[in-house]
């Protein structure tokens, strides 16, 4: 564990001005994302995980603001013009979407818009940058690509497009790629083959990258370390087996019980986590699951519970202290 | 196997003309439902998986006459559907509803959650008076965990997971014995999903319900379903029994499917991740010759190329390959 941070992302938050008043979608996230390494960052739709990592790429919504800080390589990049941004965007990190179409132009050929690309930022001839774009989308396997520089977006399948944005992504080669739900639109087989694409090719230019999903089986297969959030916030983080064979915030748990997965016995009902996630424009006082959480006692209703650490990069944020296991059966 | 079949699909086939560019083409033939043939037993849940575009939309659609049926026959009790008259479908709409995918998208944002639920009470059973059909809207939130107090709120008010049971309760209204759920949680969040799976279960169970569970998720299938059928590019490639399927699924696309859900553990994810699919989809609009799943199948061979495989029963499953007996060995 001794590689070295990329990314140091120190007590971040996100606020939205909304006609109810502020919101907040991000409070004091606390994380680093190592060269090489998968950082899995899970929770439910809300929870804050996309707005996180738009407000690193500085792609925040007019109305969004991000305090705290993020250093890429020891510079800070929080908050930066939009000009330098734009040259980091197209250089160091790169963030793919779930639904590839919305980043794509449905007017260009995706040769157009990949040669754009490394015309913009690294100045290449047009005939320089067709001929990379041509290794690149070979090198999601992609066949016959010479041929396809000249399609449009709509002639790919939703998994040959997402390995164009993936391939388009890797032009610039940055050394950090955020993939934001990349798979979930995605049917199981070809979400297989794109993450196993994503793994070969961290391997392979050592890119660190961000998988952000509310997937726990895509997370077990791709990440080295997980962050979970709720409501806004990290409630846990460990190192993936840690996560998943010895979780300690009651939210992991439930999360963990509610998936019906194929390598255990079936149940006849499955676990579930009563109620629902919380509106963030109330701001509790105390731990934003306590209504939702089996092991609530007093002091969970007054103070929020810090993010401390467990010993071995294992960090959490929760006053229980004793043993789990009382998730709810069926609710 | 002695009870009548609640609902007997024979034949089915449902096709899309597609025009090409060029005055003089003619238009391409879709096949989305090709030759379709299954039977759902009173009281069951029938699973019913694919990938996207595999035709399990428009099936579901189809059954319920909400697209029109191109040959073959669906009969509900022994009554044949495909051809009854405009008029005459009102019973059926009684005895099969649908719930959909995107819960939002499916209830219109003009109307209240009462008015909502009492739509169909209103078009079906149109003698019904207020009072009794107030009483109705209100005993079916309260079955589904909606409260009272948010009938006169609108959908865009709910979360995904309270307006599902929006949708679930407009379907159940009117008290019908088929339900064909399609895709109902995918669109939810893990915690609310297994909150809704869990009350599908229940009004199962409380209202003697059979349904129709069709979903991409085979995990979630697995749970919901006593037996499976597995579709590729319309065609119905295998029917099992559910523990028979999950144990030992004998065709090579069900064998496909079930290798590439992802397992929520680290360990076992990782020593699985060798070999994902090779190839993606066929064209719906150019099939390969012989069988549909050719071009994806390890076995595939010479006999596979010439001759579609036919539906054949294997120690008590429906398996439509010439190599099941190697597949599933
Ligand atoms: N432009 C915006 N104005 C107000 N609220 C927003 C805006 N964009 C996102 N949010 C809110 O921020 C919260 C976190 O969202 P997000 O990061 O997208 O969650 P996730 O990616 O975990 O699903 C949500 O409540 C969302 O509605
Ligand atoms: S702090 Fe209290 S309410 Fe929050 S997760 Fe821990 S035990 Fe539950
Ligand atoms: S019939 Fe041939 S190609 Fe089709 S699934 Fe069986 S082995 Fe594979
Ligand atoms: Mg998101």
């Amino acid at each position: 564990m001794a590689a070295e941070a990329l990314l140091e992302v120190r007590n971040l938050s996100v606020c939205f001005d909304t006609g109810d008043g502020p919101v907040y979608a991000v409070n004091g996230l606390d994380l680093e994302v190592r060269r090489g390494e998968v950082l899995g960052m899970v929770g439910e739709s809300g929870s804050g995980k996309s707005q996180s990592w738009l407000a690193v790429m500085g792609l925040l919504a007019k109305n969004g603001r991000a305090e705290g800080s993020a250093r890429l390589g020891g510079e800070e990049i929080l908050n930066l013009p939009q000009r330098a941004l734009r040259r980091l965007r197209g250089d160091r990190m790169a963030m793919i979407f779930q639904d590839p179409m919305t980043a794509m132009n449905p007017f260009l050929t995706v040769g157009r818009q990949m040669t754009e690309v490394l015309e913009c930022h690294r100045g290449l001839s047009r005939r320089e940058a067709r001929a990379r774009c041509v290794a690149a989308l070979e090198s999601v396997h992609i066949g016959d690509a010479a041929r396809r520089l000249s399609m449009y977006p709509h002639e790919f399948s939703g998994g040959m497009r997402q390995r164009v944005m993936i391939a388009t992504a890797l032009l610039t080669e940055p050394q950090l790629l955020i993939c934001d739900e990349p798979t979930t639109a995605l049917d199981v087989t070809v979400q297989a083959q794109i993450l196993a694409l994503l793994d070969e090719l961290r391997q392979r230019y050592r890119t660190a990258i961000v998988l952000i999903t509310h997937d726990l089986g895509v997370i077990a297969q791709l990440a080295d370390r997980v962050t979970v959030m709720y409501a806004g916030r990290q409630v846990e983080q460990a190192e993936v087996h840690t996560l998943y064979g010895a979780y300690r915030h009651p939210y992991t748990e439930g999360l963990l019980r509610s998936v019906p997965r194929l390598d255990q016995p079936r149940s006849e009902r499955l676990a579930t986590i009563p109620g629902r996630p919380p509106d963030l424009a109330r701001r509790p006082a105390g731990c934003p699951f306590e209504p939702r959480c089996a092991y609530v006692t007093e002091i969970c209703r007054q103070r929020m519970p810090p993010l401390v650490s467990l010993g071995d990069a294992h960090l959490r944020a929760c006053h229980y202290d004793g043993a789990l296991g009382r998730a709810e059966i069926g609710a | 196997m002695s009870e009548p079949a609640l609902l007997e699909v024979r034949d089915l086939d449902v096709h899309f003309p597609v025009r090409r560019p060029g005055l003089l083409r003619s238009p391409l033939t879709l096949r989305a439902v090709d030759q379709v043939s299954f039977d759902v037993r009173p009281g069951e849940v029938l699973g019913v998986v694919g990938e996207s575009g595999c035709g399990k939309s428009t099936l579901s659609r189809a059954l319920l006459r909400l697209i029109p049926v191109t040959a073959g026959s669906v009969r509900l009790r022994g009554v044949e559907l495909t051809t009854l008259e405009k008029a005459a479908l009102r019973p059926l709409r009684r005895s099969m509803q649908m719930i959909f995918q995107d819960p939002l998208a499916s209830l219109d944002p003009r109307m209240t959650v009462g008015e909502i639920i009492a739509e169909p009470l209103k078009a079906l059973l149109p003698r019904m008076d207020r009072a009794e059909r107030q009483q109705r809207v209100l005993r079916m939130m309260q079955q589904v965990g909606l409260l009272p107090a948010q009938i006169n709120r609108y959908p865009h008010e709910f979360s995904g997971g309270q307006a599902q049971r929006i949708g679930i309760a407009r379907a159940l209204v009117v008290a019908p014995e088929l339900v064909v759920c399609d895709e109902p949680v995918s669109a939810l969040d893990v915690s609310i999903k297994s909150q809704v799976i869990n009350l599908l279960l229940d009004l199962r169970a409380e209202h003697g319900l059979t349904y129709i569970f069709v979903a991409h998720d085979l995990a979630t299938v697995r749970h919901i379903a006593d037996r499976v059928m597995v579709l590729y590019m319309g065609r119905v490639m295998e029917i099992t029994d559910r523990d028979a399927l999950y144990a030992r699924p004998l065709h090579p696309y069900t064998r496909l499917l079930l290798s590439a859900v992802p397992i929520p553990d680290p360990t076992l994810a990782r020593q699985r991740r060798a070999a994902p699919a090779r190839e993606e989809l066929p064209s719906p609009l150019a099939l390969p010759s012989g069988c549909a799943f050719r071009t994806r199948c390890p076995l595939a061979d010479a006999r596979c190329v010439a001759e579609r495989p036919i539906l054949r029963e294997i120690d008590g499953r429906y398996v439509a390959c010439h190599h099941a007996e190697a597949a599933g060995a």
